[in-house]
Parts: C-alpha cells; structure tokens; sequence
C-alpha cells in the first residue's frame, strides 16, 4: 500500500480522536445542572460515538493491514454495555439478584425500587447510619413471577381489571395475592436469600425487617402504606416473609391506586429489602415540615419508648416536639404524653406489646442533644432529596442515630405549597451576582457566607453555611455534608468537585468570577444556582419553592442514563503503552480504545518510516539537545534535501517546528531539575496505572512529528503528559491556524486542574480560544499574519517546556499565580533577545 | 391542615403596583424538557403552562394568548411547525421560541420565515433561553 494512503489513514484517525474526545467530553458536560437535553441526545451521542469509535478501529486495521479481531470484540462489548443501558428498565445492570445494602443508591434504584435506593444514598453518599441489610432485587421478581408462569397472569389482571374499570377487583386481587402467597420459588433464589438472612441475622442473634421497596413506592407516588412489611422476622421465615410482600404488590388498594393514577400501563416489580430490627430503646417519625400555619418553620418530631411501628400507625402515646428549621435549631415546644405501653421485640419472632416501667411513663423521649442531632441529620436529608420529608428514625441503647427510611412528605404544609410570589419576593431582594458562573449542581440555598483560603483547614467549618473559594478543590467534599452551597470564582463543570457536590446535591456554582470579592465573611446569602443569581439575605420564598420541584433533576431518567453509559464511556484506565495491561483487551471504555488507537497508529507510522525509508523517504530522528526522542516525517519540503539519516535543527525547513523548537531551546525554558513529587500527590499517580519511572527522559519513548514546509502535527508525550500541536503557517492569513491540546499529569486532580487553569491563563493571554474539559485544556487560534502565529509557536515550545511536570510544584493557588507571572516574565524576556 | 389562602402582597405607599407576568407556553414530548423548563421559569417570575401533547397545547393556545411560546419541532402527531403557524395566525405578537434535536439549514430557515423569533438546538443551555425570553420582553416592552 502506497505510502500517501497509509499517511492519509493515519491522519483521519487522529482527526476522529480528536473528535472523539470532544465529544466525550461534550457528554460529560452536560452532566451539570446548566443544560436541558432529552433521550434523543443520548440516543445521538451514543450512536455518533459509537460510529467514530468503530471507523476509528476499522482506521487502525487498515493502517495496520490486519484484521485487529481483538480490538472490534472489545468495541462490541462495550457497545452492548452501552446499548443494555440505553435499552431502560428490563436491562438491568445488575444481574445477581441479592444486593448488599452497601452497594446501593439511586443509580440502581431500578434493582432495588426507590425506598432501598433512599436507604442506600443515606448510608452509602451522606454517611448516616441505617439498619444493616440487603436488598431482593426487582430483578429477582422478575425471574420468581415467570418462573412460576404468574407474570403474564399478573399483566393479563391488571389489564382487565383497568378495562373492566375495578369491578370484581376484590376477588381478583385476593386470588391473585393467595397464588403469589403459595407459589414456588426458584431453588436457586431461595438458597441464596435464605443463606443471605442467615448471614444477616448472625445465625438468629438479630431478627429481621422484611420492607416492600416497589418502583414508584416513595417516589412521585407514595403508595403509602400499602404494600406490606413484615417485621421481627426469623431468618427461618423468610422466604414466607418475602413471598407476603411480593404479594401485596398486587393488593386492593395498590390495585385501585394504580387504576386511579393511571398506571395501570406501566409493569409493576417490587424490590424486597431486608434489614436487621434495630433495638431500639427510642423511635419515631419527624416531618421536616410541621403540617400547621402558625408554625410554618418547624419540624415536628414524634417519640414514642420501643419499636416505632405504634408511632406511624398512629396508635401510641407519643412526645410531640416542634423545632425550627434554621440552625441552631431551637426547641419551639414540646409535648409530653403519658406512655403506658410500648413495642417491644420479642426473641422467639415477631413483636409484643409491653408495659413502660412508671419512672419512664411521663419523662421525655428525647434529651436536647438527641433533638438537636436528629433536627441536623433530617436537615441534611431534605437538602438532599429536595423535597420535605416524613423520616422514621430510631435511637439504640448506644444512643446512636439509625435512619429506618425518609420518604416524601405526602401531606404538603400550607407554606410549601409553590407561590405565584416566589420571584417578586426574590425580586426585591438585593442581587450581589448575577449571569457569570457554571452551574455545577443545580438548586438553591441560603446560610451565611464562609470564605476558604487555600490550604486552610476545614474543621472547623461551620454547619449550614455557603462555601465560597477562589478555586474549585476536591479537598471541600469533606465538609460537604455540613454545607448548604459552594460558589468558586474559577472551576470547571466537570472538575472533581462538581461531581461530589451532584451526588452530594448541593448547589454549586463554579467559575463566578468575582464571589470571593464580593461577597463577605458571615454575609447572609441565597444562591439560586439555576439562575446564576446571589441574592443578599435569606430569600425564603426561593428556599421553599426548591423543595416542591415536580421533578428532582438528578432522578431523571436521562440524567441516570447518561451518567451510566458514560461509564462505559468516559473513564481512562489505559494509560501506560508499556503495561501489560495495554492490549485491545484491556480497553473498559470508548475512551481506552481511542487511546490505544492513538498509540498503536503513532508507533506503525514511526516504525514504518524506520524500517521503509522509500516509503516515507523524509522520516528521520531528529538530532537535538532536547530529551525529546522525536521522529519527524517530512511529507513535503519540510527538512532541507540535503540532510543525511540524523537530520539536525538545522536541517529544518517546517517554519513551525523550527518556531516550537526555538521556544523550546530558549534559555530557561525547558525545566531539566528533577521533581520532587510528595507522596500524595505520588500516591495518586499510582492509581493512574503510570509507573514513576516514566518521567525520566530516557523512558520518554518515541514522539512524532509530522511536517511538510508550512504544516506542523506534533505529539508529543513527556512523561505523563500528552500534547498536541496542529498547526498551519505561512500561507494565506486566512489559513493560518494553531490547534493546541495537553492532557494528563502525575500529580492529584487538584494541582493537575491547577496547572491546566495556568496552561489556560497563558493560551489566553496570547489570544487563543482556551478551553478547559476536566485535566484537558483545548486552544484555537486563527487567522493572524504568519509572523504573530510564529510569535506564539515560540511561545508554545516555552510553555511545553516550562509546564512539564510543572504540576507537582503547584501545591497552592498562589503558586499557580506565581508561576503565570513568572513564565509571562520569561517568555517576554527571551522574545526581545 | 388549614385551607390554602393567598399570601397577602406587601401593600402600603411605597409598594410598586403590581405588573402581569409574562406568560410562556412550553410544548415538547420529552417530558423532561417541560419538567425543567416550567419550574425554571416560575422561579424566574414567569407564568408557565408546559404540555406534553400538541393536541392539548393546540386547545389551549385557541383558549388564550400567550406572550411567548416555546416549542419543539419534531413531535408525535403534530408538527411543530404547524403548531408555530398555527399560534401566529391566532396571535400575530406572540413570539416563538423553537427548541429542537434536528436542527437543520432548512428547517430553520422555515421556521424564520414563518416568524420565529429565535432557534435554539438542543441541548441547550437554561441561561440561553431564558436570555432569549428577555430579549422578547425587552422588544415587546414587557419589562420597563
């Protein structure tokens, strides 16, 4: 194959990387709260990258000249991963049918209905404490109802009985629940739920809750009540147990729900979670909002000695305690009821009424401290779900919080209900920003302002206030949970942080500009983050219309969908052409294969020109001070015809090579001191799968030039850095054109975002078009006369050099600052000499 | 519970006299475009009806005027630009919006000449629409 159709292959595969990738990240942006996008975006995307991924692998088979089976295989596997998760529900990602309750949360709310997946984002994303269990997944349903032929039966009911309109709906829901109550279960399934109770239950020491977790219960239906949950179950019943909760999913009043609500189109499946009964010495319920006028900013707490189930039954003497919403949360009133009896587990199974001993029958449930920690946690769970919410909660002897369940609060107070007032009332609140920012999580919420410095600590970071910083940092999850917004002045929307604050929901706007200037130390703000506004003062009609959304963005169906296939997509876990591990069939994701593709067509064109040098006559390693290891592929006119095998610098007539390398050369410019790298920050670059060893400039391995005497294509790898320069000089003005892309680095995300923000401070300054996606910073700049381009090329080479393991050294924002001066200062100097 | 009862409006000498919202209509069958946008804009100070099915839209839209619509272009069973025709036709001075997936030289040239205000391709970004709605208030003069 002639050499020209081989070079033409090679360079429409680095197009298509290059396309790939920004259509990655396209998709990674649009996980922030900033844009609207339906399933047909997603459905595009994937297609469209699907597409690219597949031409790019049949591109390298053909550079190749081989069949590459390996590499198509793996592209087809991670193509089904993808098309599984587009195709909704039934493909669900998890195919075993018992889930740890550690391994759940919402993104497997399909598997595990919604309340478990609640349960799960309060254990598993904020860290409270809940029952120990696991969930029998929707999944399992499935397979038990087919099995037993009754999921056709159930479908064929259901669809009669919505035709029929509910008549004979008494007798149809009672015979359907008997044959679910009585039918067999796969032997498979049985064992396995049967051992996982077991285990649960440390062979009987701890008796069992067996909770209905439907699709839908909790979420925009409440189905309240309902569907059944057994409790005090011995683990030698459970499967009895797990059967009458199956069961109640086809129940009267479930049936008449779902006829009323008009669900009767959509299959039903009931997740089943199971949870170790808590010992509970106190229980009770707290509604974020106290469903009364007079008192429109409380929560209300009942509490009741024993087990909880009297309390929401409804059938207990309980303590009644009102609490403000605001912190410090101040006890507003209390109740206390004489409490005769209480609920009380009993060993052999099951639970019993007992007797409250007299000293306890007219004390408090609940101390000041207990009020006050329960007011936090249900706090934290509203601002995180979004919505008012009905928790059931218990004490145990320990006296340690555990979070039964949190659920929507179906009874909306008055106050809450959405007011047509809501934005006069923002209207005329004073605006401290407005219009500049991204929003990193969507959402809106008040407290006092607390400004953080870089490097300082964050322990005594106050519950309930706004964070504000200069930069965006990883390091702020940690107080997260205590925080009720976060505003940064530069960040990006895919960065580190703004995926915490998202599973985390706090609203955050990042890239503000101005926020740590303006605003001031303790300043009463509300930060309205779908608006980009901050206004001053506690805008509380703002507040409360957050949480009677109709729709909590991030339980989309198109937020979950696209979060998950980006997984298949997004990460890069292939990053050391010389492990093992880099082979077609290490590549997890359409971003590994455009990698190894990359990689792979950079070698063939290296090695072909090396070992074919009729075919590519101009190929030669270049000969230079610079630790480079740099092949360059004349392809016309771009080295002088008269050089030998080891071309020189001299030897170059590609004017912007000749400029790169200048700024490269320049006094000063090329860091050669070795780096110190900390051990964190060495820490984190091993989980990056690179090897340390990489950076020394003997294990550089081989980079590539290809040139003709106006046109420059650059990639360079130094290190743990990959850089891209593409560039056009000399023609016409109009075609003047720098295309420049660096990615990666050896340090944590926080200084490689740091040193991508330097990188993208200097683009700017010399009037690129920056661009900053996660570690990657994209530069365009076009159409200046030919001489400024070379300007900027020098400058290009004095930036590669400078920046290179420039990361490890920016262990502060000011740091950062300082180096931009610093370099600017350099480049200027050098320039006029 | 307490039935519902209106907040009473600051009222007094100073208080400004109360101006009408301006009114947007939302019509996409993507649910999840009218999830975000109607909460988006009732935050914002807008009146906002958002429909899923033009049939419903259409009804509404021969009910009452509305200021501003924003409609998607491809739907099942009615086109959204027989839909935009069919709003300029009822009310020359509504302004409209259209949000679409498929955007290209030729439909958006139809939709200009049918008396569009602006073309928005989807995604899009919640601050450009709601620039866009401005941009409709400040020419109307809906807004001082």
């Amino acid at each position: 194959m002639p050499f020209s159709v081989l070079f033409k292959k090679f360079k429409s595969i680095l197009e298509r990387n290059n396309a790939i990738l920004e259509l990655i990240a396209d998709m990674g942006d649009k996980l922030g709260g900033d844009y609207v996008y339906d399933r047909q975006y997603i459905f595009d995307s994937c297609e469209k990258l699907g597409d690219q991924v597949f031409k790019l692998v049949s591109d390298l088979s053909l550079l190749c000249q081989r069949k590459n089976v390996a590499l198509f295989n793996t592209f087809e596997r991670i193509q089904q991963q993808i098309q599984a998760e587009l195709a909704g529900r039934r493909a669900l990602s998890r195919p075993d049918h018992i889930l740890p309750l550690a391994e759940l949360t919402h993104d497997l709310a399909d598997e595990g209905g919604n309340k478990m997946a609640n349960v799960g984002d309060i254990r598993n994303i904020l860290g409270f404490t809940v029952p120990e269990g696991f969930v029998i997944t929707a999944g399992a349903y499935f397979e038990v109802m087919e099995r037993a032929g009754l999921r056709q039966q159930a479908a064929e009911t259901t669809r009669r009985l919505c035709d029929s309109q509910g008549a004979e709906l008494a007798a149809e829901a009672e015979r359907l629940g008997r044959t679910i109550r009585e039918m067999p279960l796969p032997k498979g399934l049985a064992r396995a739920i049967e051992q996982a109770a077991k285990r649960l239950s440390e062979g009987g020491r701890y008796l069992l809750a067996v909770r209905s977790s439907a699709w839908g219960e909790d979420g925009e239906s409440s189905f309240a009540g309902m569907y059944e949950s057994v409790l005090g179950v011995a683990p030698g019943d459970i499967l009895a147990a797990y059967r009458r909760v199956l069961a109640s999913l086809f129940c009267e009043e479930a049936l008449r729900y779902r006829l009323h609500r008009e669900q009767c189109g959509e299959e039903p499946a009931m997740a089943v979670g199971v949870m170790r009964m808590v010992e509970a010495t106190v229980s009770g319920g707290l509604y974020t909002y106290a469903p009364l006028e007079e008192q429109d900013q409380a929560m209300v707490v009942s509490a009741a000695w024993g087990l909880g189930k009297p309390i929401v039954d409804g059938t207990a003497e309980t303590d009644t305690y009102l609490v403000g919403r605001e912190p410090p949360h101040t006890l507003i009133s209390s109740d206390i009821a004489a409490k005769t009896t209480m609920l009380c587990l009993d060993p052999a199974g099951g639970t019993s009424t007992c007797d409250v001993p007299p000293p306890e029958r007219d004390a408090p449930c609940l101390s000041a401290g207990q009020l006050d920690r329960l007011a936090r946690t249900a706090m934290a769970l509203e601002r995180f779900f979004k919505r008012p919410l009905d928790v059931e909660w218990a004490l145990t002897d320990a006296d340690e919080l555990v979070i039964l369940q949190a659920r929507p609060l179906s009874i909306r107070p008055r106050y809450c209900a959405l007011s047509a007032d809501a934005a006069d009332a923002a209207g005329d609140a004073p605006v401290l920003l407005s219009g500049r920012g991204i929003t990193a999580m969507g959402g809106v919420s008040s407290g006092p302002v607390h400004l953080v410095t870089e490097g300082q600590d964050l322990s005594d970071f106050p519950y309930g206030a706004i964070l504000v910083a200069r930069h965006s940092s990883p390091r702020y999850a940690k107080v997260m949970p205590k925080c009720r917004g976060i505003i940064t002045d530069v960040g990006s929307a895919t960065g580190h942080m703004a995926t915490i604050a998202r599973e985390l929901r706090v609203p955050t706007l990042v890239g503000a500009g101005s926020a740590t200037r303006t605003l001031r130390q303790g300043q009463e703000i509300t930060l309205d983050a779908d608006h980009i506004i901050v206004y001053e003062g506690f805008v509380e009609a703002l507040c409360r219309n957050e949480l009677v959304r109709e729709d909590v963005f991030e339980e989309s169906w198109e937020y979950r969908t696209l979060k998950r296939v980006l997984r298949h997509i997004s990460p890069l876990t292939l990053l050391d052409p010389k492990a093992d591990s880099f082979r077609p069939e290490g590549c997890k994701t359409f971003h590994d294969i455009a990698r190894y593709v990359h990689q792979r067509a950079v070698d063939k064109l290296i090695s072909l020109s090396e070992t074919h040098q009729e075919l590519t006559k101009g190929a030669r390693k270049l000969a230079t001070q610079l630790p480079l290891g740099l092949t360059v592929i004349d392809v016309e006119g771009g080295l002088d015809p008269a050089a030998g095998n080891d071309a020189t610098e001299d030897d170059i007539r590609c004017r912007p090579l000749r400029a790169i390398l200048d700024g490269m050369n320049a006094t000063g410019m090329w860091e050669t001191a070795p780096v110190a790298v900390d051990m964190s920050s060495f820490m984190s670059s091993v989980t990056r799968t690179l090897s340390a060893d990489m950076a020394h400039p003997a294990a550089m391995g081989r980079n590539l030039a290809v040139i003709s005497k106006e046109y420059l294509n650059l990639h360079l790898r130094l290190g743990y850095h990959f850089t891209v320069v593409d560039a056009f000089l000399g023609g016409s003005v109009n075609d003047n054109v720098i295309f420049f892309r660096f990615m990666g680095g050896v340090t944590d995300f926080t200084r490689r975002s740091r040193r991508a923000t330097l990188v993208a401070a200097v683009l700017e300054h010399f009037d690129f078009v920056a661009e900053i996606k996660g570690d990657m910073v994209m530069g365009r700049v076009k159409k200046h006369p030919t001489r400024a381009m070379l300007d900027k090329m020098f400058m290009l080479g004095g930036l590669i050099g400078y920046t290179r393991q420039l990361d490890a050294k920016l262990d502060s924002d000011e740091a950062g600052q300082r180096h931009l001066e610093l370099f600017l200062n350099r480049i200027a100097a050098v320039r006029e000499t | 519970m307490t039935p519902d009862t209106p907040e009473t409006p600051a009222s007094g000498p100073d208080a400004p006299a109360q101006r009408p919202r301006t009114s947007i209509l939302v019509l996409d069958d993507e649910p999840i475009v009218c999830k975000r946008l109607k909460p988006f804009f009732q935050k914002a100070g807008y009146e906002v009806e958002a429909f899923n099915l033009p049939a419903e839209a259409l009804s509404r839209v021969e009910e009452r005027r509305f200021d501003v619509v924003i409609t998607d272009l491809k739907m099942q069973g009615l086109d959204g630009l027989a839909f935009l025709g069919k709003v300029k036709a009822l009310y020359p001075d509504t302004d409209v919006i259209v949000i679409t997936g498929f955007a290209t030289m030729e439909t958006a040239r139809e939709s200009f000449r049918k008396g569009v205000f602006d073309f928005v391709a989807k995604p899009f970004k919640l601050a450009k629409i709601l620039d866009g709605v401005r941009r409709i208030e400040k020419e109307r003069g809906l807004v001082p």
